[in-house]
């Protein structure tokens, strides 16, 4: 068993850290998450507005305050629409501006002119105009992918056109702040000469504009990321980075994140045509019933450390605690510590999986809600299943179930970690009336 | 005045660590300036501090980051794992303070 977890612990040292350290700081991998955090606030208040359109009361109700929450949301509708269409309903645009910004930061650009650049580039394929109106059905999930593609492209081409120093020349006696305004021009013109032609070629050849041609090709994809095996393998790379030491979360959401706007858009998408919600792993799910109070769920632990009989595991849970609330948990990762720990290797790895199955088969069998709404991934564990799934009170059950297994599974590990620091800390006491007698001399 | 930056993904879990390092250094009579910032405000905040400190989490940045930082002269080293997790603003101030110039 020793051996085997050593060789484990050099595999992971030698070949899987240095791998997500590349791929953490890859600049694309940088760029849409950077993205995806600009386009947050807007997208979490957007389908925050939900809620007041669908009020999570049952449509027979004969509650008073209810009945007229509801009555007036039937009434309303497409006004109170309006606030969560223009922002979570076109997130693409928030992200492509998001993208760009990042990618200028990393290559020395202007980045508000970069985001600019990057928003025309994805309007021109993915906003067919008719009748002085754009269509909005590629501006929100549907469009997530392609905006990504484009940010991308435009940035790199007005950072390649800069290197290159391709601009339009001008007379050294013109003013510096007249040949700026001349600076951007022939970005803009290369990126429409080229997107705006290989989208009519992509639409002659095959009868769908780029987006759609693209959210067919990765569409397998997409559903295959809203699948137990994907989330098991998600959450067990997750553990496994963060066991090393690693934030491995952030990479692995940031591989998660397109997937899990797209399918959160599906969702929202039904819920307001009156369907069943088709997705299952989101954000929602990952954040508030595998991550609670942090990676590994070490929030249950967290209140367990409190109760210990060794002085250092008390301190760490009284440090612990409180940012635990608000999945906040390096002090408990590295203080316990439980990276590197050997004891805590199994639990730390086997608790979020465990948990992800349960709530899979808890959501799949319609136990328990389905995410529909965008939350701050630091809304403590239950209040946040709650949210996520438009306020209904089974996430809230099941988030708590899951804080109950987590500590049931941490338990034992925790005490059989107890006893061996409990012998240290009697060891160091014998030893300190020598220690303590030194500096008295 | 000793101007430290701390970093980590999102500067959350750092600024925990900051207001210890703070109080440390009030109880010392030092002038400083410590501050918490994720990766992603790196490039923009680096240059105005005279160390960085990353959370051991991201110590897979420090190569790339240190890269850039020595442009400024600006050393970045990770923090001990042990000191991040027990919040020893102390201990953490020490090695700051040993890597400013």
């Amino acid at each position: 068993m020793s051996t085997l977890y050593n060789q484990f612990v050099s595999v992971i040292e030698r070949q899987i850290s240095p791998l997500a350290g590349r791929l953490g700081q890859q600049k694309y991998v940088q760029a849409i998450r950077d993205g995806f955090i600009a386009a947050l606030p807007f997208m979490i208040i957007g389908s925050f507005m939900l809620v007041f359109i669908f009020p999570p009361f049952s449509p027979e109700t004969q509650w008073g305050f209810a009945r007229a929450w509801l009555d007036f949301s039937a009434k309303y509708q497409p006004q109170l629409l309006l606030p969560f269409q223009l922002s979570m309903g076109l997130m693409t645009l928030f992200i492509s501006v998001g993208i760009g910004a990042s990618l200028a930061r990393q290559n020395d650009l202007d980045p508000v002119t970069t985001g600019l650049l990057c928003l025309m580039a994805f309007l021109l394929v993915a906003a067919p105009l008719k009748d002085g109106a754009i269509s909005m059905q590629y501006l929100s999930g549907q469009g997530i992918f392609t905006a990504l593609l484009t940010a991308i492209y435009a940035a790199e081409v007005y950072a390649w056109l800069k290197r290159n120093n391709i601009t339009i020349k001008l007379p050294p006696q013109v003013p510096t702040g007249v040949a700026r305004s001349f600076e951007v021009l022939i970005p803009v013109l290369v990126i429409i000469l080229t997107l705006h032609p290989l989208n009519l070629l992509i639409e002659s050849a095959t009868g769908m504009i780029l987006p759609e041609a693209i959210m067919s090709l990765v569409k397998p994809l997409v559903a295959a990321s809203d699948s137990l095996p994907a989330m098991l393998l998600a959450v067990l790379l997750c553990q496994i980075l963060w066991f090393a030491g690693i934030h491995g979360a952030l990479i692995v959401t940031g591989i998660m994140n397109p997937f899990w706007m797209a399918n959160l858009a599906a969702n929202q998408a039904a819920m307001a045509a009156g369907q069943a919600l088709p997705h299952i792993f989101l954000q929602g799910f990952w954040d508030h019933y595998l991550l609670i109070g942090g990676v590994g769920s070490t929030l249950p632990l967290a209140f367990l450390l409190l109760r210990s009989k060794a002085a250092h595991l008390r301190s760490i849970g009284k440090m612990g605690i409180v940012p635990g609330l608000f999945n906040i948990n390096e002090p408990i990762l590295f203080g316990a510590p439980i990276v590197m720990n050997p004891v805590f290797f199994l639990p730390f790895l086997l608790v979020p999986m465990i948990n992800a199955t349960l709530a899979w088969f808890a959501v799949d069998m319609g136990l328990v809600a389905r995410v529909m709404s965008l939350t701050p991934w630091t809304t403590p564990g239950p209040i946040g299943a709650s949210w996520a799934a438009n306020w209904a009170i089974s996430p809230l059950l099941l988030s708590l179930f899951c804080m109950f297994t987590a500590a049931a599974m941490y338990y034992p590990f925790l005490k059989a970690y107890e006893r061996t620091l409990l012998k240290q800390e009697e060891a160091d006491e014998q030893e300190s009336p020598t220690l303590a007698a030194v500096p008295a001399r | 005045m000793k101007k430290i930056m701390l970093c980590c993904s999102s500067g959350m879990s750092t600024s925990l660590l900051v207001k210890k390092m703070q109080e440390e250094a009030l109880k010392r009579g030092l002038e400083t300036e410590i501050r918490a910032y994720g990766a992603s405000e790196f490039d923009v905040q680096m240059p105005n501090y005279q160390v960085v400190l990353l959370g051991p989490q991201v110590k897979y940045m420090q190569q790339d980051l240190q890269q850039k930082a020595s442009q400024h002269g600006v050393p970045v080293d990770v923090i001990n794992m042990m000191d991040y997790g027990m919040q020893r603003g102390d201990r953490v101030l020490d090695h700051a303070l040993s890597l400013i110039r």
